[in-house]
């Protein structure tokens, strides 16, 4: 008998998808086989956040899990022209990529699961776009959320804006993780494009666009459930409360002992509190 | 307390200088901090990533670079082993509004790793990470 490589069940592949008239080249990996879980990551990261979820052979065995690289993130390429552009990220362009790769990807009816960013972006679905959706796992997720920094901190010519972006996300992680995956999760942060964090944070502390409108979703054939973690002092239990008690029909979930990073920061407490979320998507 | 605070702080840095990596981080930070606890002044100069000296206040003519003003309580369970949610990082103190952090903060922020790290020397040794 040959030997076998001791590879992951993870595999890696590039998807080229137009956005709003410009091609970008993305990174998706993916794992498992049955219900398709379309999976996006925060602000400043990528989809190695999704790494334990993807690697859980018992949730493999009945989920299909899609993890793409946002374009500018991780290994997906910036579009044409990046030098000369101040990256600056949208709703509308944020909502476009997400509907193209479903497209792209040929996926049939999937779960969508964000967290922070990728959180709000399902709360943006799940009012305007919920069509291709089976239902929606926001983590970390609220209507709004204001600076509470100054963005511009990290994108300047004399400071490492990695290096200081992943020194203030630590503000946002639990003591309560195992100290390797805590330090994994920033050094995504650590490895971010620069001006990439910023951009994001743009969308996120500026995009008001939900406030008063929550009660618009439709969750009596969309699910919409809401994940928070007790130490998350960018989107608090409170603020996912507020935003939770807004949508009718949405669920709650408050993780004790979790930050703003759940699955990545600590894969052990988070996976019951995700077996779960995606037990209520039916 | 605030000679207590003061011997602590000066433990931290021994503490400090028995991190290699922390001395690597902090070879640019050549800066003094003003910690202000329930109204009491602490002013720690560092030089090279190293902490110099520790000077108890009040006093109007020690320049600071930034400053961190809180309460004993809030610093007490800042120092627990696992700290509770919002005492487990200093951005912590300004977001609950149990502290305020002021001065030249783009300094802070440049330095934010190495001065989170030196702050947490005052957990026990083994949460200290």
């Amino acid at each position: 008998m040959s030997a076998q490589p001791a590879y992951e069940p993870i595999i890696g592949r590039y998807v080229t998808i137009e956005v709003q008239g410009r091609s970008y080249r993305v990174f998706v990996e993916e794992a498992g086989q049955g219900q398709p879980v379309i999976c996006f990551h925060t602000a400043g990261a990528d989809s190695r956040q999704w790494r334990h979820i993807m690697n859980d052979a018992e949730l493999t065995a009945n989920y299909r899990f899609i993890a793409p690289d946002m374009p500018w993130h991780g290994k997906s390429l910036p579009p044409e022209g990046f030098e000369e552009e101040e990256y600056l990220l949208t709703t509308e362009v944020y909502v476009e990529t997400v509907l193209k790769l479903v497209e792209a990807l040929a996926l049939e009816n999937p779960i969508y699961a964000g967290c922070s960013m990728g959180g709000r972006i399902a709360l943006q679905l799940a009012l305007n776009n919920p069509e291709p959706f089976k239902g929606f796992i926001a983590i970390e997720a609220s209507d709004f959320q204001p600076a509470w920094y100054d963005i511009d901190w990290f994108h300047r010519p004399d400071a490492h804006g990695g290096e200081m972006g992943a020194a203030l996300v630590s503000a946002n992680i639990a003591p309560q993780g195992p100290k390797a995956e805590r330090w994994n999760t920033q050094w995504m942060f650590m490895q971010s494009g620069p001006g990439v964090f910023r951009g994001d944070l743009n969308f996120y502390t500026k995009d008001d666009s939900l406030v008063g409108k929550l009660g618009g979703i439709d969750t009596s054939n969309k699910p919409v459930h809401i994940m928070v973690g007790t130490y998350d002092m960018t989107c608090t239990p409170e603020d996912a409360k507020r935003t939770a008690d807004q949508i009718p029909g949405a669920t709650l979930a408050v993780m004790d002992g979790i930050g703003h990073f759940p699955m990545s920061e600590n894969p052990a407490t988070f996976r019951p509190h995700f077996v779960e979320a995606l037990a209520k998507m039916g | 307390m605030t000679h207590d605070l003061r011997v602590r702080f000066e433990d931290m840095g021994r503490k400090l200088a028995e991190k290699p990596h922390l001395k690597r981080l902090g070879a640019l930070f050549s800066e003094t901090v003003l910690i202000e606890i329930d109204g009491n002044e602490y002013y720690l100069a560092f030089h090279r990533g190293a902490l110099e000296r520790v000077t108890e206040g009040p006093s109007r003519q020690t320049p600071w670079r930034f400053a961190i003003r809180t309460d004993g309580e809030a610093l007490d369970k800042f120092w627990q082993p696992i700290p509770e949610p919002s005492f487990h990082d200093i951005f912590g103190f300004v977001k609950t509004g149990r502290g305020r952090i002021e001065g030249d903060i783009l300094v802070l922020v440049k330095n934010l790793r190495f001065f989170k790290e030196f702050m947490a020397l005052g957990r026990p040794e083994e949460a200290a990470a």
